[in-house]
């Protein structure tokens, strides 16, 4: 092998060769922090919510006609909404729920277990009814669902409770508890009870109101503002009123989203035209919820190719540089016997050296420019199997963008060796 | 001297095109990388508001739960907004020369029937204050006064938009408009107001444009009117239900904005708002730590992150792409000027100085970095055309990034520093060059 001819005149030629060392080493950090965070992008986005996003219409009820400020009224208006929604063909499910998956939010509390005197653990907290599992698509793991009769008992008993203003006792809590069935996900049951089942079991509030655990479900991933993503307790009632106006969630059967979401609006309308409606699929929820994410992986993605492409160009013009200097040479070493399998190999050679030198400072930049952008910016730690992998891509970048020139050099004729003396 | 040595410059660019347009083509994109992050970043970072930012201050108490601090990724901040109870009462104070909380709801307005269906608007509840406050300009009429504060008095203040939505884009002072319940008149019509952030409500997304109707705060008991935006609650609810109870709660739902005229003013403010917790422990409330924020705008924004973070990540790779640019250009220049070594040769022998030949060298690097950075700047201009776009599908605003002066001229700046940086090395290798080497090889 051509080693001690090639470090010998890398030695002489440490500048340019230097640059290509300090240019594959900056493309490999670059390129190795790029797709470290694409790829925590995309594990962000490939999260499953547990539910059937795909199939899942959002539809928002908001009253203007005054009568819609009477809870009579609001109950009926709800009841025939629903009746409504069931009957248009291809509905799976229908639900009256606060809970919206995807928009970045909702609503919270804090519980702890039931006369444990423990922290007060903060979750998502939305009503629910008979058919909200169902519209989601979740999954009841261990006990049960809701009934219609008791989401609509429970609605009215809770709403006369918090008509008016409970009397307190000597600790400032209300002197009578108040308790809900409810059901919450599998990890919100694995936090409050790290070693047992959380089925059966009571929970309490600030208030000392209390909450019997009555279902558990499979999962549930509804990204929040806080870190109680997958944190939830469901409660039986109804939710609507004048101001904020009623949601919906219906569950189309595979196939037929589109043609229940053109009817829905106009059905609805028919039915009671004092109020407005808005209809949205999921999936565009969950779109715009993640386009900031999606974006950015774009443009990583874009860069990469960007960088590649600069810095393949850069070693092309080393070799035609360094091919067009040695030409007289090459013809002289031809002359001498060498074939043009030799030329080849030592451009080839030469080259893998430097890009070589190059990954090896390239791994230690990646490195450092990711423990830099963890600390600034925060962001997901470096994988060495990443850096490996961006090693690999840079040797045969490297290598292909040497063939085409190399091979121009191997193609000197021994003659021009003579031209020129 | 100057313009000799461009036209050298130029042929020698003209000499080899293929060459010179992967230099070109190598700066121009390190220069729209760099360029287009750089601005993407300024659109959140820069001051929103420069005209008012010295003398406005976000006010936020630490009246939390004492078993815990506010939740979030600072556990040092207090809650980001102030309960209703804390803000009727500070803003008692004389101190601020102007003053006021805020929020935002939603209500349904009926426009005239030719007009169309009711609709349901966002909806801000300020004090008079708000407009001088935060410079917002009139197209028609004013905000309104004191006293339709202290009424309140059903008076409106509208967008542009809504006003062209409503009444055709004329002069509405003195219209009424329909709001839920009841006729509000129209007393000032805004101009085009769209700050780069949202300053005033920073709890939400803050990139949206500002809202299209304001009405005075006190209608939030009359109309009992809900937040729509963030309301953030703890403990025990000590019995209180209803709107009533939820004003007298601890949720804290209200941004709280003061004007101190000098620091004279804002740790007089500070002693006030001190006293002001240390009275209300007497009461049993504010339990934590005093922990009271009298923020700038900057500090503001710097604790609701308005800067995305990965706005600063992509404008550090970005500014590294432009360096492997530049590096790649110093190559390809050695190469380039290497090459034709036996020119150097006879302009040497011929008389030219070393200095000359270094000069001449480095006008033809910053003639590429200017070529260049022009063909880059116009590549950002399409980038943040496209972000723009993506914007609008998303957030439903699509002015948000352009190219500011300070942009451009960090463009300009980065551009001849590429040039100069990628430049100085080749120019000084071929100046260093002898004469009788550059003709021998002929």
């Amino acid at each position: 092998m051509e080693f001690g001819p090639i470090l010998r005149s890398m030695r002489r030629n440490k500048v340019r060769y230097g640059l290509i060392v300090a240019e594959v080493a900056l493309t490999l950090a670059i390129v190795a922090n790029c797709v470290n965070m694409i790829r925590d992008s995309r594990r962000q986005m490939a999260i499953p919510s547990g539910f059937d996003d795909d199939n899942i219409i959002r539809v928002a009820s908001r009253p203007f006609a005054p009568a819609f400020k009477e809870d009579g009224y609001l109950d009926n208006s709800l009841r025939q909404d629903m009746e409504v929604l069931r009957a248009i063909p291809g509905v799976k499910a229908v639900s009256n729920t606060r809970f919206l998956p995807w928009q970045g939010g909702g609503s919270s509390m804090e519980t702890r277990v039931l006369g444990s005197k423990g922290e007060m653990l903060r979750n998502q907290v939305y009503n629910a009814d008979e058919g909200t599992l169902d519209a989601l698509g979740a999954r009841l793991i261990e006990g049960r669902n809701f009934t219609r009769e008791e989401t609509a008992s429970e609605a009215l008993r809770m709403r006369q409770i918090f008509a008016k203003a409970r009397p307190v006792g000597a600790d400032g809590t209300p002197l009578e508890k108040t308790s809900q069935d409810i059901i919450i996900s599998k990890a919100f049951g694995a936090l409050l009870f790290p070693d047992g089942k959380a089925l059966g079991k009571r929970l309490e509030d600030s208030d000392g109101d209390q909450y019997r655990i009555v279902g558990v479900i499979d999962r549930f991933y509804n990204p929040y503002g806080w870190p109680i993503h997958e944190y939830v307790m469901f409660f039986p009632s109804y939710s609507r009123n004048f101001v904020g106006g009623a949601g919906y969630l219906v569950r189309a059967e595979p196939g037929k989203k589109a043609a229940v979401m053109a009817s829905i609006e106009k059905a609805l309308v028919a039915s009671n035209n004092g109020r407005s409606v808005q209809v949205q699929e999921l999936t565009q929820i969950k779109e715009r919820f993640q386009a900031r994410t999606a974006l950015l992986a774009n443009i990583l993605s874009i860069l990469i190719v960007l960088l590649l492409f600069i810095t393949s160009l850069g070693i092309v013009g080393l070799t035609v540089f360094s091919v067009n200097e040695r030409t007289r040479q090459i013809g002289t070493r031809r002359a001498l016997g060498a074939q043009r399998g030799d030329i080849l190999r030592y451009f080839l050679l030469e080259n893998w050296i430097v890009t070589t030198l190059g990954l090896a400072l390239g791994i230690l930049l990646a490195f450092g420019l990711n423990v830099a952008l963890v600390s600034k910016v925060a962001g997901p730690r470096m994988e060495p199997g990443l850096v490996a992998l961006g090693v690999l891509l840079l040797w045969v970048a490297g290598l292909a963008a040497t063939f085409l020139p190399a091979l121009r050099g191997a193609r000197v004729a021994p003659a021009v060796a003579t031209r020129n003396v | 001297m100057l313009f000799h040595n461009l036209r050298i410059a130029w042929k020698s660019l003209k000499r080899n095109r293929a060459l010179s347009i992967l230099i070109v083509t190598g700066i121009a994109l390190g220069i729209a990388v760099s360029t287009t992050f750089a601005t993407v970043r300024h659109s959140f970072a820069k001051d929103p508001i420069p005209t008012r930012s010295g003398v406005l201050y976000y006010v936020r108490l630490d009246s939390w739960d004492p078993l815990k601090p506010y939740p979030g990724a600072d556990s040092t901040l207090p809650p980001t907004q102030v309960t209703y109870r804390d803000m009727t009462e500070i803003m008692k104070s004389d101190i601020p020369s102007r003053q006021g909380g805020m929020f935002k709801t939603a209500l349904y307005v009926f426009p005239d029937a030719k007009i169309g269906q009711p609709f349901r608007e966002t909806i801000r509840l300020c004090f008079s204050d708000f407009f001088p406050m935060f410079d917002v300009p009139f197209r028609y009429g004013s905000g309104w006064d004191k006293k339709a504060d202290e009424g309140p008095e059903p008076v409106v203040v509208l967008s542009d938009e809504m006003n062209d939505k409503l009444f055709g884009g004329k002069n509405s002072v003195g219209k009424t408009v329909r709001i839920s319940d009841r006729d509000f008149r129209v007393v000032g019509v805004l101009a085009d107001w769209a700050p780069s952030v949202k300053i005033y409500d920073l709890t939400q997304n803050f990139i949206e444009k500002p809202e299209k109707i304001y009405m005075p705060f006190n209608f939030v008991k009359p109309m009992q009117l809900r937040t729509f935006g963030n309301s953030d609650g703890w403990g025990s609810s000590g019995g209180l239900s209803g709107f009533d109870g939820f004003l007298q709660s601890e949720s804290c739902w209200i941004q709280m904005w003061v004007e101190l005229p000098d620091k004279a003013a804002v740790s007089k403010y500070k002693d006030f708002l001190a006293a002001y917790v240390l009275d209300q422990k007497k009461h049993g409330r504010f339990q934590r730590p005093v922990n009271n924020r009298v923020s700038t705008v900057e500090e503001w924004m710097r604790d609701q992150r308005v800067v995305p973070p990965e706005t600063t990540a992509m404008l550090i790779v970005s500014l590294l792409f432009l360096g492997v640019c530049a590096v790649n250009l110093v190559g390809l220049l050695l190469g380039k000027f290497l090459a034709r070594s036996s020119e150097v040769g006879v302009r040497r022998a011929l008389g030219a100085s070393r200095a000359d030949i270094f000069v001449q060298h480095v006008v033809e690097c910053e003639l590429i970095g200017v070529v260049g950075g022009a063909i880059g700047l116009a590549l950002s201009v399409g980038a943040l055309a496209l972000l723009n776009q993506w914007l609008k599908t998303t957030q439903l605003r699509g002015d948000y990034f352009h190219l500011d002066i300070p942009m451009v001229l960090l463009s300009v700046g980065l551009s001849l520093a590429a040039g100069l940086a990628a430049g100085l090395y080749p120019a000084w290798r071929t100046c260093r060059l002898s004469p009788a080497v550059h003709l021998s090889l002929q």
